[in-house]
Parts: C-alpha cells; sequence; structure tokens
C-alpha cells in the first residue's frame, strides 16, 4: 500500500459558457482563427472564464480537507481536476495511491445489468481484480441492504436503492486517498448514519477531501477546510473558521432585504456587553426599529440565534406578537435579554420580519455576533450539566454508597 | 476583477518541502515513445482487467432481453449471405449459368469478417458517448471503451465463425492447410477495425456527425468492398482498383485460403472472360497489414492526445 498523498499546486481550470460549436458555422471560423493565430493558453475570450483561479493545498495521511463554497464555487470541478477526469489548464495536481471515490455513482450504472453485476463493473472501473471484487461481494450486498433484489436489473430499482449500491460499491474499495462529494444525503435518515459511520472509519490513517454543503457534516469529519469563491480560496483554516466566515458572508450578502411595503422597517441590532461570553451568561440585544403602520397580524418581528460553526439554528423566537406597543406607527427600540445557554463559538443573532402564514421570512434585518468561551463546552446548547463523583473503594461498595466520605467528592457544577 | 496570469507551476514549488516527483508534469507535452509506453503499460496493461470486465458487459449487455439471445451473431450475417446468394442468382441467371455451391460459401465466409466491422464500427463509434455519464464521473483510460466494443464483436462474431465452418464441412467443402492464414488475417481486421474505431469514437465525441458519416460509409461501403463479389468480376483494372480498398484483401485472403485453399504466399492468376485477372498476390497482405498497424497506432495516438478534452466536451 502506497503512502496516499492529494496535491494541488496553483492550479487553474477554464472553461466555456455555453454551446462549444453550434454548427458548421462556427466550426470554420473558429479552426481558421486557431489556425492563424496561435491562441495563448492563459487568455481569455470572451466566453471563457476560470473555474479554478490558483488553488493549492495538499492533504496528507491523517488529515481531511473539506471544501465548502457557494454553488458555482468550483468545489467539484476541483474533485474532478483531482481524480484525472479534467486536467488543468496551467498547475499540477494529482493523487498519489489508489483513489477511492465516493462520488454519486449510480448514474454510471448500467441499466440493463443486475445489481451484483454492476458492483464487478464499477469495482474494476475502480481498478479492482475481479478476485478482489469477489471478496467483498457480500458485505457490498450487505451494507447495501439489497439482499434478494442483487440479481435483478437496476433498471427497476428505486432511486433509494441505486443511491444504497452506489454507495456501499464506492465503501468498499480500501482506498489510499478518499475524495467524497455530496454523497452522504442517500437513502433513508437511518441509512445516512450508516454511510457516515463508514466514512468516519474509512477516513482514519488516509488522506480525505470531502466537498459538501452540509456543513456540520464538515464540521464534524475535517481537520482543515478551504473556502472557495467563483473559483478562488477565500479562506483558509480550521472547519469551524471557514463555515462561520461563509455563513457570516451569506448574511452580509442577503442583508438589505427590508421592503418598503413592509409594515416594519429594523435598523440596528446591539449586543451587550461586547466581549467573549461565558456560557450561561446573560446579555442583551437592542433592536431599534420604525412601526410604519399598524401591522397584519401574521406578520411579526422574529429574531433567532444561529450557530456558526456548522450552520444550525439554536433558538427563534418572537419580539412582537403580544406587544401591544409594537402595533403602534413610531421608531421602537426593543430590549431582549437573553442566556446564553450555548457551548463554545460563534454564533450570530439575527433579526427578522417573519411572515406567520407563508412560513418564511418577509424581510432580514440587521445582525450582529457573539462569541462564546470558557467553560470549555461543545454544543449548540448547554444543558447546565452538575457532575458528581464520588471515589468508592471495595470495601465502600459493600457498606453502602452512603457511607463514602466528604473529601473523597468532586463536584463540577456548570450552574453557577 | 482583472484576470491573473496563470503561473508557471515550475517556479512556484521551487523552494516548498514537499515531494511531488509522483505529480504529472505541468507541461504535458511528450515525445510519441512516452506517450506509447503510456498507453500501453499504464493504461492498457494495468486495467486489463477493466477491458475484460467491459468486453463481458458488452457481450451480455448485447442480447439481454432478447428473446433469440445468441442466435443474432449467425443471424446477422446469414441474413446478408442470404441476400448476396440472391444477387449472385440473379447474376448467374442472367448470365445464362449455374450458381457453384462454392461461391456461396465463399460469400458466406466473406459475409462474417464485414459484419464484423460494420457492427464493431457502430457500437464503437457510440462507445464513449453512450457511456458519457462514466467518462464524466471516473477516471479510467478510455481507449478501453471502443476497443471493448470491438472485441465483444469479435467475440459474437467468433461464434458466427464456428457455426459458418460448421455448416460449410457438413456440407461438404474442404478446408485445408491454408487456413492458418485465417488467423493472420482475422488479427489484421481486428486491428483495423480497433484503429477505425478509435479514431470514429474519438472524433463522435466532439462532433456527433461522425455517427451519421459512419452510418451513410457502413450502407455504400458494401458496394466497393468485395463481399457479395469477387474483384475478378471486373476486369484486371477493376481487380486492381477494388483491392485498394484494406478490407479487400482481407476478405478476399479468407475466401481464397479457406474455400479457395490457396497459399497467400503465391500469387494466383484467374482466367474469366476478360481476360487472365490477378486475383492475389503476396503483396497484398503486406498492403493490409501495414494498413491495420499505421491505422491501429495512429487512432491510440490521435485518442490519446484528444483525451484530455474528453470530459468537458461530451
Amino acid at each position: 500500500m502506497t503512502e496516499g498523498r492529494i496535491e494541488f499546486q496553483h492550479v487553474w481550470k477554464k472553461f466555456r459558457r455555453g454551446e462549444f460549436h453550434d454548427s458548421l458555422r462556427d466550426v470554420v471560423p473558429d479552426l481558421a482563427s486557431r489556425f492563424f493565430r496561435r491562441k495563448q493558453e492563459d487568455a481569455l475570450d470572451h466566453r471563457e472564464f476560470w473555474a479554478v483561479r490558483d488553488v493549492s493545498f495538499s492533504v496528507r495521511p491523517g488529515e481531511a480537507l473539506g471544501i465548502i463554497g457557494p454553488n458555482g464555487a468550483g468545489k467539484s470541478t476541483i474533485l474532478k481536476l483531482l481524480t484525472g477526469i479534467l486536467h488543468p489548464t496551467a498547475g499540477r495536481c494529482g493523487i498519489r495511491g489508489r483513489v477511492g471515490a465516493l462520488i454519486e455513482i449510480a448514474g454510471g450504472f448500467h441499466q440493463d445489468l443486475t445489481g451484483g453485476e454492476n458492483i464487478y463493473l464499477q469495482g474494476s472501473i475502480r481498478g479492482l481484480k475481479r478476485r478482489e471484487i469477489s471478496a467483498r461481494f457480500d458485505d457490498i450486498v450487505a451494507f447495501s441492504e439489497l439482499g434478494p433484489f442483487i440479481d435483478t436489473p437496476v433498471k427497476r430499482y428505486s432511486s433509494g436503492m441505486n443511491a444504497r449500491l452506489g454507495f456501499a460499491i464506492a465503501a468498499h474499495m480500501d482506498p489510499d486517498v478518499l475524495v467524497v462529494d455530496e454523497v452522504l444525503a442517500v437513502g433513508d435518515f437511518r441509512f445516512q448514519r450508516k454511510a457516515f459511520e463508514r466514512l468516519s472509519e474509512m477516513r482514519g490513517g488516509i488522506p480525505v477531501v470531502l466537498v459538501s454543503h452540509q456543513l456540520e457534516r464538515v464540521a464534524a469529519l475535517c481537520t482543515d477546510c478551504i473556502l472557495l469563491d467563483r473559483g478562488a480560496i477565500v479562506m483558509r483554516g480550521t472547519p469551524e473558521e471557514c463555515i462561520s466566515h461563509y455563513v457570516m458572508n451569506g448574511l452580509r450578502a442577503g442583508e438589505p432585504q427590508m421592503d418598503a411595503s413592509l409594515p416594519f422597517h429594523l435598523h440596528s441590532l446591539e449586543v451587550e456587553p461586547k466581549r467573549a461570553l461565558r456560557s450561561g451568561e446573560w446579555f442583551t440585544a437592542v433592536l431599534r426599529g420604525v412601526v410604519r403602520e399598524p401591522p397584519p397580524s401574521h406578520l411579526r418581528i422574529g429574531m433567532r440565534v444561529r450557530a456558526l460553526h456548522n450552520a444550525q439554528k439554536v433558538f427563534a423566537f418572537d419580539v412582537s406578537r403580544l406587544n401591544p406597543l409594537l402595533s403602534r406607527p413610531g421608531p421602537f427600540e426593543a430590549t431582549v435579554e437573553l442566556q446564553a445557554n450555548v457551548g463554545n463559538g460563534y454564533f450570530s443573532v439575527e433579526s427578522s420580519v417573519w411572515d406567520a402564514t407563508r412560513r418564511r421570512e418577509a424581510g432580514s434585518g440587521p445582525h450582529a455576533l457573539i462569541r462564546v468561551s470558557e467553560p470549555e463546552l461543545v454544543g449548540n446548547t448547554n444543558l447546565h450539566p452538575r457532575v458528581r463523583v464520588r471515589m468508592i473503594s471495595e470495601d465502600l461498595v459493600v457498606a453502602g454508597p452512603e457511607l463514602a466520605p466528604e473529601a473523597d467528592t468532586a463536584v463540577l457544577d456548570h450552574r453557577s | 476583477m482583472s484576470e491573473p496570469t496563470p503561473l508557471s507551476a515550475s517556479s512556484s514549488s521551487a523552494g516548498e518541502d514537499i515531494d511531488d516527483a509522483w505529480l504529472p508534469p505541468a507541461d504535458r507535452r511528450q515525445s510519441l515513445l512516452q506517450d506509447y509506453r503510456e498507453i500501453f503499460g499504464r493504461e492498457l496493461w494495468e486495467h486489463r482487467g477493466l477491458l475484460i470486465e467491459l468486453v463481458r458487459r458488452d457481450i451480455r449487455v448485447r442480447y439481454k432481453q432478447a428473446v433469440m439471445g445468441f442466435a443474432w451473431a449467425v443471424l446477422v450475417p446469414t441474413l446478408v449471405v442470404v441476400a448476396g446468394a440472391l444477387v449472385r442468382v440473379a447474376m448467374a441467371y442472367v448470365g445464362g449459368r449455374r450458381l457453384e455451391f462454392q461461391e456461396v460459401a465463399g460469400m458466406a465466409l466473406k459475409a462474417l469478417p464485414w459484419s464484423f466491422f460494420t457492427g464493431a464500427l457502430n457500437f464503437g463509434t457510440n462507445s464513449l458517448t453512450v457511456n458519457s455519464n462514466l467518462v464524466t464521473k471516473i477516471y479510467f483510460p478510455r481507449e478501453i471503451l471502443p476497443l471493448a466494443a470491438t472485441l465483444a464483436q469479435s467475440f459474437d462474431s467468433s461464434i458466427g465463425l464456428g457455426v459458418m465452418l460448421l455448416v460449410s464441412m457438413v456440407l461438404g467443402v474442404h478446408f485445408g492447410a491454408t487456413m492458418i492464414w485465417v488467423p493472420v488475417l482475422a488479427l489484421c481486421l481486428v486491428l483495423f477495425t480497433a484503429g477505425v474505431t478509435l479514431v470514429t469514437s474519438c472524433g463522435n465525441l466532439f462532433f456527433r456527425d461522425v455517427k451519421y458519416l459512419v452510418q451513410v460509409f457502413v450502407t455504400f461501403g458494401i458496394f466497393f468492398t468485395p463481399v457479395l463479389f469477387e474483384p475478378e468480376m471486373f476486369g484486371p483494372l477493376g481487380a486492381r482498383l477494388m483491392m485498394l480498398n484494406p478490407l479487400a484483401p482481407i476478405l478476399e485472403g479468407l475466401r481464397l485460403s479457406t474455400v479457395g485453399g490457396h497459399n497467400l504466399l503465391e500469387p494466383l492468376v484467374v482466367t474469366t472472360r476478360h481476360g487472365a485477372v490477378l486475383a492475389w498476390t503476396p503483396w497484398y497482405l503486406a498492403y493490409t497489414a501495414v494498413w491495420a498497424m499505421v491505422l491501429f497506432m495512429g487512432g491510440l495516438i490521435v485518442f490519446h492526445r484528444a483525451e484530455p478534452k474528453f470530459a468537458e466536451y461530451v
């Protein structure tokens, strides 16, 4: 087994928009111009764009790199460049060792072949010998939970069966290097958890690249992360840092969306104290705005708290519903006291105008950022654990735990 | 945003402490020899298991959900032979002579390689576009797809050949020692066909016109290839012109070495109504062998050099 490595060195990739050649009418002038003037590799013509710009990274065994970013950022292109499906316009990239590509492979199945025949076909496409596939065959079938359907042509499978078989094949290849693209969302909830566990098992000791929009998966699996936007690396750091940056930027992009037709206008949100909070500490959020006209009952001012490290909503509540003052026109200031019952990390406090009938945001208001540090608690909520440990010696067990001397008791209290 | 200029990889990686000798070089231009070493070593030999698996798949899939199954492998050339026999009966009738069984047997043996060629060309030309879901998702040497299509078709044709030989023998056609030329000619045919499909499959990936062009070519090719007739029917000059078609020496060689019992290392002169016609010379064998080698090796290079663009254009 070779020591797997993933290497990406100053890679650039150029793509073209639109059809390549619509008809002979386009081909002839194109070929002619190519013949008469040597085209510069690094120059762009009006229809070309850089899908990947100067991206570099290197992943060693034991490291797992998450790649996140909005649609069209170039994430999947990077994976295709890595696996050799695409070739870079400039720069060098490659993988050393056998690649296990956990990509959506159900599309590569041959519809007329049975599930079992497709296992052999996909296995050999991934570089396994027939004997090696036979050795894994039963495990793959068991993992995919297809059992009696393995001799049925794939065209009769449901989409869930397809996806499960695809994942099962990809997950049994004993790769030197693992490349994962958005496959963790296959099958039902239980299978997703199984897939995630399998992936966690596989990632030990080999380099991994994971591309996903499921930010909490990236946060849970990866050791490093890069944030991409329009083909370039915007940020490089821990998954928590990159996800926070990504989510904050996403919020900022969607900020100025207070429609003038709404009965409310929210213009500022401030948080006190302006320092890192202790978990469980009280803080104040001051929201200022204007009530333009008496609001209809389904439009309300909402506030929510979101964890930035995995983009999950922690808490949301209604500011205005039972507040008769907020139905009168005029400027207002709402002071909200909140207890930071959350684990360590960055959280955003966001305000919005909420449409209760349509169950969606009618307008997003300003937001503020809080940071919670110490004590070291992980997670989106703080359930205020109180831990009491008592040392029990053999004879005390016999005598009963009540007899333990007070000196051997330690209490860790997160409520104070 | 101003468009930045790509840096050259060699200057940028200098000074960093990483072993990257295994990475493919930024400059992908290389000599023919390196290309061939890559094609035969790193790609074909290492992925021979995949080639076998894909051939197996093509064979299995071809006759799935078909009641006749493998009978089709025999049926298709048989239909060509029946059509040819009708033409020959008509020709014999017009010419006022009897149709020899020998002629029909010879034609049957030529119909087989012809249907191999057209079948492989059809399957091979489409092999990349039909499997575009594989081409855009997983890396493997793409040469394997058209090559597998060609090999799967030769499996079909071998069944047909076996049946054909058996039937001929039952019907009393004598086969002599000159049969040893059959494998040589078959090899030439497979290499030639593989070379053509490598080029057409690759062409079809970029321009779907190729598919239609191939159709037309196959439909009308039978008029310019001695399948249903023999070149010597056209007189001395006509025979020579007809034998310029690289498939003609293969088909004629097959007929002469089996039904004709002729050793292909010796020339053969046939007397027809138009006088003495040179039906065979060993040069024909050399001619077709050169075609096969050049097309196969050339096809591999064309394919290999176009391959980096496949996933983007398919």
